[in-house]
């Protein structure tokens, strides 16, 4: 049973708000879409571990260093920047 | 009632690969903000994690050289959380199946700290918090750390103090960081407990976060001792909660705020693959290693009879140990050599980072042939030391400073000639020898030795003024 | 035939200029994007840009590759350099790469010729298209029908000929229902052949990026192209083994193809009617059927729903509003900052199912869900193995019905899940399918049936398909729309 606390508190852990008046609709909808989750709880476990999907094993990089993008790069899509860094004004 | 501390670490070690752990920017320390960034590490939409293969090396190193199983199977886990300076809002990192476990740092007092685990991640970027508003550098952003993790095993702030200190010692010495914990490539979360002597419960504890100088640790961690008996004291109860340090009032201060919820969701990281270790790879890793500190130290006291704390300043840092190693190749004595480094060049190589990085204007060679010239008899110990000085001064070998005259010693005639002239300019030293005083044939072994400008052999001087007075 | 061949001849041969061509199909765009809403950012400078080039290519006599010069599009969540991508999602306008995906980057290299990118349901969320911040995109066969999703955009572009083809992605079917839907052919490569690098992830161990093509031909020829190994990407392997279109000689003599029951179970008379007709053809081919059973599906799109849910609800977590995108407006400290960026910037749809991923992935429920998930992910991948010891592909239903009505698919966020049903196993399992349309409904709505390949046997699909493709080219209808070549 998914209840509106349950709600709550996924939203605060998904950085989401959920108005007051929202709440128990998006309780409900929850409940029906977990229901329909909950049908796995019928269905044998082997019990073995899933690994990844073609089991793939030591896939790594060298470590050799390959030069960076400018500052000016890595800041273009930034919504505010200022003095080379990202911004976060405390209020807007 | 007395009660007894107990107290587990949690040591992030920044490992000092080229590159970061899941792109290819540089590590370097410092640079213009947002300089050693690609799409990879500010977590562009789209981009992908590929694991530096060294980062899974040095981390299977540190486990080795604390004594730890070495997985065969490990992964990569999802962390997820929000903050700034997390671009994926996860934290890349292993959960349930880390690289090493089980390992042990053993204290000098016989006692091991229990290593639980040792797990490679990804550091966070840099927030600089300046008039209100929030500046994010992500040069820091995933660079790799190892986390090692120990039992709550220490009941001292002294062991705490030796467990960090040995650490870093082993971390340097396998060359995999160089825990710089001003430079915050070393960083400790500390939790603490305390229960009455006696107990085998555990009891509430508190965690102080990040902390950065061992004399901070030390301090917060008495402090916090401090502030837990008084709160059970007190009949109160010590809530489990998450401190930070502040070193200028010296007092711990809770830190999250109730914004942050505590569940992190750990996952199997979908975009990275299965890390296997095979048996054989782990022999050729330990193979690798260099001679550890512990073991180094142990083999200097037996094998050379240097004193215990001479040996363990020797070791105490790598390349130390290794300019000792090198300058003793061939000599009778390495005790000279010990005292050399210890007595003089110690002196000119003061701070804890210049001995770290031990850089000498004296060769390890250039040592080595000034002690073989007194182990062949050829200078006296006085001469000896002085000439380092000038070695040191300019960086020359020994031979520039020393001429055909100062070599081969002083001839017996001219030895007793020089004897004569000490006995018969100080009688009342002779006398007082005489009269019982060993010490008063010091002076007279002084007078000869400044006679022959200390390349007379001691003993010989001595043998002599004795046969001559008596 | 194919149609990137046939452009690829008619540029060779000089009947049109890249030039000409492209203007052709950026007019067709500016006609009727308004009603069928394909494309939401058409790119006509960089397109006549390249066509140009081209041009001056073949102007010096010099050979074009086959890829060099044919217009294409790519779906909005495929990383575009200096091209707006958004993901169809308010919180990402804005949002111009600094890179491109590996799949750009190839294609680019080959000289495509880029009109612009296409319309999606709001970061692949949906099966309609219609979570977009855009709108919809409409179905070329008849626009009070969606086109599908979540790739709708590329397969109504596709099908309404205002694109030759185009690139999807599939994580729980949307290459392959949308191209069912509008009557095209559509490929989910096996999880790893194509890389990842640059598709913006919703969920990771189940997305793949693929072609949306008119013929299988050509759905063979751009699988070539993408189909390598990415050193960016660690669970990339690329293709194994010779190009599929070298294997495509229509020969499925003695092939065994394997029906599972429950694909048919609760699929639409009119589908199911279609897809056994397109049985009795391979038949009549020379190809063998055989019946049996896959218990384990019956849990498919729950288990689907949770992975996909949880891998999205961690993979969405990085639109905080500091590094791109959107970012709103007023706010009271960072955290607000944080929540009201996401609350204002993302769908319903998406919000639901980053909180269910939340949910499944929370302490006390891992569990029950996401652990059990994974376990019986591992139960359908050996379902399928078992399967192809048996058989040598899998035929199904793409969709169990035809495209939804505009507006359907928004109403009911579970009964729209049930939609999934026919294509999320595929994913599950890492395999490929291909979808090609084996006939119409009598409101004359396309019907698709996929093959499903055992790991990296494209090739093998594709043959079978395009042996289809030829024997009953009554299925693949023209639309009224677009540039008549």
């Amino acid at each position: 049973m998914v209840t509106r606390e349950d709600v709550e508190n996924i939203a605060i852990l998904s950085k989401l708000f959920v108005a007051e008046e929202e709440l128990d609709d998006l309780t409900k909808q929850m409940q029906e879409i977990v229901e329909f989750a909950d049908a796995i709880n019928n269905a044998p476990d082997s019990g073995e571990e899933f690994d990844n999907i073609n089991n793939l094993s030591n896939v790594f990089r060298e470590d050799v260093v390959v030069e960076s993008l400018p500052c000016e790069e890595i800041l273009k899509n930034a919504p505010e920047q200022a003095e080379d860094h990202f911004l976060v004004r405390n209020h807007n | 009632m007395k009660y007894e501390l107990v107290s587990g670490f949690e040591t992030h070690v920044e490992l000092s690969t080229n590159t970061k752990i899941f792109c290819s920017c540089t590590t370097q320390f410092g640079g213009e903000p947002n300089t050693h960034c690609c799409p990879v590490c500010i977590g562009l939409p789209g981009t992908l994690p590929k694991l530096n293969r060294q980062v899974v090396k040095y981390a299977i190193m540190a486990g080795l050289a604390t004594n730890c199983e070495i997985a065969e199977v490990a992964k990569m886990d999802r962390k997820n959380y929000c903050y700034p300076d997390l671009p994926k809002a996860y934290q890349i990192s292993e959960y349930d199946k880390p690289l090493c476990e089980h390992g042990y740092i053993q204290l000098s007092n016989g006692r091991k700290i229990r290593i639980l685990r040792i797990h490679i991640e990804e550091d966070a970027g840099k927030l600089i918090h300046a008039h209100g508003d929030t500046y994010v550098d992500y040069n820091r952003g995933g660079v790799p750390l190892i986390e090692i993790v120990t039992e709550p095993d220490f009941r001292s702030t002294d062991e705490a103090r030796e467990y960090v200190e040995k650490l870093q010692q082993i971390m340097r010495y396998i060359g995999v960081s160089d825990c710089r914990m001003q430079e915050g490539s070393m960083r400790c979360d500390v939790n603490i407990s305390v229960r009455p002597e006696g107990s085998d419960e555990l009891g509430t504890r508190t965690e102080i976060k990040n902390m950065n100088s061992i004399n901070n640790i030390v301090k917060a961690m008495e402090y916090e001792y401090e502030r837990q008996v008084d709160v059970i004291e007190n009949g109160g109860k010590v809530t489990q909660e998450t401190l930070r340090y502040d070193d200028a009032t010296n007092t711990t201060s809770s830190m999250r705020g109730k914004e942050d919820a505590n569940d992190y969701r750990y996952f199997r990281d979908p975009d990275l693959v299965t890390i296997l270790t095979s048996r054989e790879e782990v022999e050729e890793i330990r193979k690798t290693l260099p001679e550890l500190p512990a073991v180094k130290q142990a083999r200097y006291v037996d094998e050379y009879d240097i004193p215990e704390k001479d040996a363990s300043l020797l070791t105490k840092y790598r390349k130390v140990s290794e300019y000792f190693d090198e300058a003793i190749e061939g000599l009778k004595n390495p005790k000279t050599v010990s005292n050399f480094i210890i007595g003089s060049i110690f002196r000119r190589v003061e701070t804890e980072k210049d001995k770290e990085a031990f850089d000498v204007s004296v060769s390890p060679k250039h040592l080595r042939e000034l002690v073989k010239m007194i182990e062949d008899k050829k200078i006296q110990n006085n001469l000896a030391k002085k000439t380092l000085e000038k070695m040191l001064d300019t960086g020359k070998p020994c031979t520039e400073f020393i001429d055909e005259s100062d070599l081969g010693g002083v001839d017996d005639s001219a030895l007793e000639q020089m004897c004569k002239n000490a006995i018969d300019g100080n009688p009342n030293a002779v006398a007082d020898y005489k009269g019982g005083k060993e010490k008063a044939l010091m002076s007279l072994l002084g007078n000869v030795m400044k006679q022959s400008r200390g390349k007379a052999d001691a003993q010989a001087v001595r043998a002599k003024l004795i046969e001559m007075i008596n | 035939m194919s149609e990137i061949k046939k452009i690829h001849d008619m540029l060779v041969s000089k009947q049109i200029s890249c030039k000409e061509l492209t203007e052709k199909y950026l007019t067709e765009i500016e006609n009727s994007n308004k009603e069928l809403n394909a494309y939401v950012n058409v790119t006509p400078d960089a397109a006549l840009a390249q066509a140009e080039k081209v041009d001056a290519k073949l102007g010096k006599g010099e050979e074009i590759g086959l890829l060099e010069g044919v217009p294409m599009t790519l779906k909005d969540n495929l990383s575009t350099k200096g091209i707006e991508t958004t993901c169809c999602s308010k919180i990402l306008t804005g949002y111009k790469p600094i890179y491109n995906a590996t799949v750009w980057e190839k294609l680019e290299g080959e000289g495509a010729v880029l009109l612009g990118k296409t319309n999606m349901d709001e970061f692949a969320m949906g099966s309609s298209s219609e979570t977009s911040y855009f709108g919809g995109a409409a179905n070329p066969f008849n626009t009070k029908h969606c086109a599908g999703g979540s790739s709708g955009g590329v397969a109504s572009a596709v099908g309404a000929n205002i694109a030759p083809y185009g690139l999807g992605s599939d994580t729980g079917g949307s290459i392959r229902q949308p191209a069912s839907f509008c009557g095209i052919v559509g490929l989910k490569p096996t999880y790893g052949a194509v890389s990842r690098y640059g598709l913006i992830a919703y969920a990771s161990s189940l997305d793949q990026i693929g072609p949306i093509t008119k013929t299988v031909e050509d759905a063979s020829i751009v699988f070539d192209a993408i189909s390598d190994y990415d050193p960016k990407d660690s669970t990339s392997q690329g293709r194994k083994g010779e190009p599929t279109y070298n294997s495509l000689n229509n020969d499925i003599k003695g092939m065994k193809i394997g029906i599972a029951r429950e694909y048919l179970e609760g699929v639409r008379d009119d589908v199911k009617e279609a897809v056994l007709a397109a049985v009795k053809v391979y038949e009549s081919l020379g190809a063998e059927v055989i019946y049996f059973d896959m218990p384990s599906l019956k849990y498919a799109l729950p288990v689907y729903y949770i992975i996909a849910c949880a891998e999205a609800s961690s993979n969405l977590g990085r639109y905080d509003g500091i590094r791109y995108g959107f970012k709103a407006e007023h706010y009271n400290g960072t955290h607000d900052m944080m929540c009201r960026t996401r609350s204002e910037g993302f769908g319903d749809e998406v919000k639901r199912r980053i909180l269910l991923g939340t949910y499944v992935l929370s302490a006390g429920y891992y569990d029950a869900y996401y652990k059990k998930a994974q376990n019986l992910r591992g139960a359908i991948v050996k379902a399928f193995d078992e399967a192809f010891s048996k058989c040598d592909f899998v035929l199904a239903p793409t969709v169990p019905m035809t495209a939804f009505e505009m507006g359907h698919a928004v109403s009911d966020p579970v009964e729209t899940y049930l939609t999934d049903i026919c294509t999320v196993p595929v994913n599950i399992a890492g395999l490929p399918a291909v979808s090609v349309p084996c006939g119409f409904n009598a409101d004359g709505m396309p019907i698709g049936m996929q093959l499903i390949g055992n790991k990296f046997n494209e090739a093998k699909i594709l043959n079978a398909a395009n042996a289809y493709e030829k024997a009953a080219p009554e299925n693949f209808k023209e639309t009224k729309w677009g540039v008549k070549l």
